[in-house]
């Protein structure tokens, strides 16, 4: 709908035969077909289906491109032995396609501009029993092109219309023309869309997943449902895909698992590594416990494991004596690593790194548990630090003889500390450079730093206290409770 | 004989030829003959687990429980992976190295409740690799204790057990007849600076061993000490009984 007018958005293979165009108004079209019956289009609800038929085609290959509004752009680089042949991978595809009442056209081609080109503009497309595929062999993009209208080289439409007025419709009359002539008229866009389409410039696609050549697929004669089923499906997977991973000598740190239904959902898990791998038994025990999750509705008949993240596996120096690195223990210890991050989360293990700050919050930074250490940073041990540091620092009521004394007398949690031994201060001053240049001064005074105390109450207890900013006879100090030795 | 998964395999094995020798684990002295002798005169006794308390608020924060444990388990630290799993991640990693304690290396887990991180705790146990775990909880029952017990025979690890309760709890259940090895009460004791010197002297915490496999309990007042063997004994108290300023619960 453009300025209240209705116009038709789509036309099928029934509409075609009967003069209904793209872009016709409503009434048009009705005065061509008097039975016509009209519906909204609905953008939103067919975006969100290309994206449906996306995942489902990650059974074809993992990289799944949406072309809004009505294309797909897979990458088979690499899978399509797994079919035997690209004609069979093709066949397939469309097939399934048809199957779900989604005639399709597929072209397949070395470069993404060509394979669209052919795929939108193609002859011989629309006769009935004619193929519904194309496989333009390599290095035939030129040819196949030749012969199509210019909107073939997705150029918007203001700029095919210019093209039209001035006696090109071909790409072949727009490849004899000069190209800086060309790019001077119509714009860069123009010869740059011809070059992708040839292969001589590579094109970015988006990908739904990113490219991973490392994947393993099952095709299940019969569709399973059984979570034992599922279990032993997952163990034959990973063998496949670990076996692959072996050859090129890499292992994997992410690992995903999909299973497709019979109603064309993928269901995907996702198990993370702390280091790269390729043991399929520990893969299998990992994806084990959520195999639960999987709900197989009325069966899965296609299985596909990707590893992504791949690295180096035998780059490895394999060592006999614990470095100081501790690279030996952590070979060990991968496994209890992955186990207790699968379980509890992303985040829920790690390992403490210095930071090089003295804000006591920020000296200390968590990293992955197994991500190499970095540089030799150490605490500094000349300055006393409390095992538990609070979050978030507690206030307490101070007494103490003047402002700039330690305290004498503290109240927390409603119980009354005696200070039998105080050490301090140690001033820490606001980290100013991380403020807004403009504030900076404000903060400053605002915040003035604070004085750190390490006191000792009477049963030999120990409190990390400090007193905030500077002190002011305008306004009463604060105290806080940050940390316990 | 270089690949690290024929290595793991050999070292799994040795493993399971070491679950046999029970009697092989050793013992980790504490570098006093009065405190080794209480457990049995050679240490405290690896490969198995044992249970560090604190009372009145230390029970809360346990603070002093967790650094009695941190510098018992700084010295094994060395000859593996030490894991850490608690509910409320409060440790501060300088004040860990502080003690002394590798903390760059410490594997920290954060756990939702009690019975995940005691099975975090068991996991960790029983994986190669791991020569010690300590677990924050209120408490340990008798199936969970032996289960625990399983777990550190199967490689030899040692574990440690900080009791905390959350902040404003109640006790925690399963209090009594736990199955620990060793089990301690922490607290703190008021420290003793040098001569001459302003400010706190080295931080001192009086130690209880309420319970021992072929020793007898006693209490002791240790000093943190830079040294070989970081708890470092100032004074032995006559009888537990009487250092206690609280009655003493009974206990199994």
């Amino acid at each position: 709908m453009v300025r209240g007018v209705r116009r038709v958005v789509a036309v099928d293979r029934v509409g075609r035969p009967l003069h209904l165009y793209v872009h016709h108004t409503a009434a048009d079209a009705a005065s061509h077909v008097s039975d016509l019956l009209t519906g909204e289009a609905d953008p939103v609800a067919d975006q969100a289906d290309l994206e449906a038929i996306s995942d489902w085609a990650a059974r074809f290959s993992p990289a799944v491109a949406p072309d809004p509004p009505d294309g797909l752009f897979l990458d088979i680089t690499g899978v399509a032995h797994l079919w035997g042949g690209e004609t069979a991978l093709m066949d397939d595809l469309l097939a399934r396609l048809a199957a779900a009442g989604l005639p399709a056209r597929a072209a397949v081609a070395s470069t993404t501009g060509a394979a669209w080109a052919v795929a939108h503009f193609g002859e011989g497309f629309g006769a009935p029993g004619a193929q519904a595929g194309v496989i333009i062999p390599p290095g035939g993009e030129a040819a196949a092109l030749r012969t199509l209208p210019i909107e073939a080289l997705r150029c918007e439409a203001a700029v095919a219309r210019q093209f039209d007025h001035l006696g090109i419709a071909k790409v072949a009359q727009l490849m004899a023309l000069p190209r800086d002539q060309v790019a001077r008229r119509f714009g860069a866009a123009v010869p740059r869309r011809l070059d992708h389409a040839l292969g001589e410039v590579p094109e970015a696609l988006i990908f739904r997943r990113p490219a991973a050549p490392d994947l393993a697929r099952l095709s299940l004669a019969e569709p399973i449902s059984a979570p034992e089923d599922l279990a032993r499906v997952t163990r034959d997977i990973a063998v496949q895909l670990c076996a692959r991973l072996e050859t090129r000598r890499v292992g994997a740190r992410c690992f995903t698992l999909s299973f497709h239904g019979v109603d064309g959902r993928a269901r995907r898990l996702e198990v993370s590594l702390a280091l790269p791998s390729r043991d399929p038994a520990a893969l299998a025990r990992l994806f084990a416990p959520k195999l639960e999750t999987v709900d197989p509705g009325f069966g899965l008949e296609v299985v596909t494991l990707v590893a992504e993240e791949t690295a180096p596996l035998t780059a490895r120096q394999a060592r006999w004596d614990p470095g100081e690195d501790g690279s030996l223990e952590d070979d060990a210890i991968a496994p209890l690593i992955d186990r207790l991050t699968n379980r509890l989360g992303e985040g829920a293990v790690w390992r403490a790194a210095p930071f090089p700050s003295h804000l006591p919050e920020r000296a200390s930074v968590s990293r992955a548990p197994l991500s190499p250490a970095q540089a030799p940073e150490r605490w500094d041990p000349d300055h006393p630090r409390p095992l538990r540091l609070f979050a978030r620092p507690e206030p307490v009521e101070v007494t103490a003889l003047a402002p700039d004394d330690p305290p004498r007398l503290f109240r927390w949690r409603g119980v009354i500390h005696r200070v039998r031994l105080a050490e301090g201060p140690e001033r820490l001053a606001p980290e100013w450079w991380r403020a807004p240049f403009d504030t900076a001064d404000e903060r400053e005074s605002e915040l003035g730093g604070r004085d750190y105390y390490q006191v000792e109450n009477e049963t030999g207890a120990r409190f990390w206290l400090f007193r905030e900013g500077r002190y002011r006879s305008d306004r009463p100090t604060r105290w806080w409770l940050h940390g316990l030795f | 004989m270089s690949s690290p998964v024929q290595l793991g395999a050999l070292r799994t094995a040795l493993a399971a030829l070491d679950g046999g020798l029970k009697s092989a684990r050793g013992a980790l002295s504490f570098g006093d003959a009065r405190l080794d002798a209480a457990l049995g005169g050679a240490g405290l006794p690896l490969g198995r687990w044992h249970e560090a308390a604190g009372e009145g608020l230390e029970g809360e924060t346990g603070v002093a429980a967790g650094a009695f444990v941190a510098c018992v388990a700084a010295r094994l630290a060395n000859r593996g992976a030490v894991v850490w799993a608690m509910r409320r991640a409060d440790l501060y990693p300088p004040g860990l190295a502080g003690l002394g304690f590798p903390a760059e290396r410490l594997i920290q887990v954060r756990v939702r409740d009690e019975a995940q991180a005691l099975a975090v705790l068991e996991e960790a146990l029983g994986s190669v690799g791991v020569v010690a775990a300590i677990a924050e909880v209120g408490g340990v029952d008798l199936l969970a204790g032996r289960r625990l017990t399983l777990a550190c025979e199967v490689h030899g690890a040692t574990g440690f057990i900080v009791r905390r309760r959350p902040f404003g709890g109640g006790a925690p259940p399963g209090a009594k007849g736990s199955a620990a090895a060793t089990r301690w009460r922490i607290a703190p004791a008021p420290s003793v600076p040098a001569a001459g010197e302003p400010g706190l002297g080295p931080p001192r915490w009086r130690l209880t061993l309420d319970r021992a496999p072929g020793g007898r309990p006693g209490a002791w007042i240790v000093e943190f000490d830079h040294g070989p063997y970081p708890l470092r004994v100032v004074a032995e108290l006559a009888d537990p009984l009487l250092a206690s300023p609280q009655p003493r619960r009974a206990t199994g």
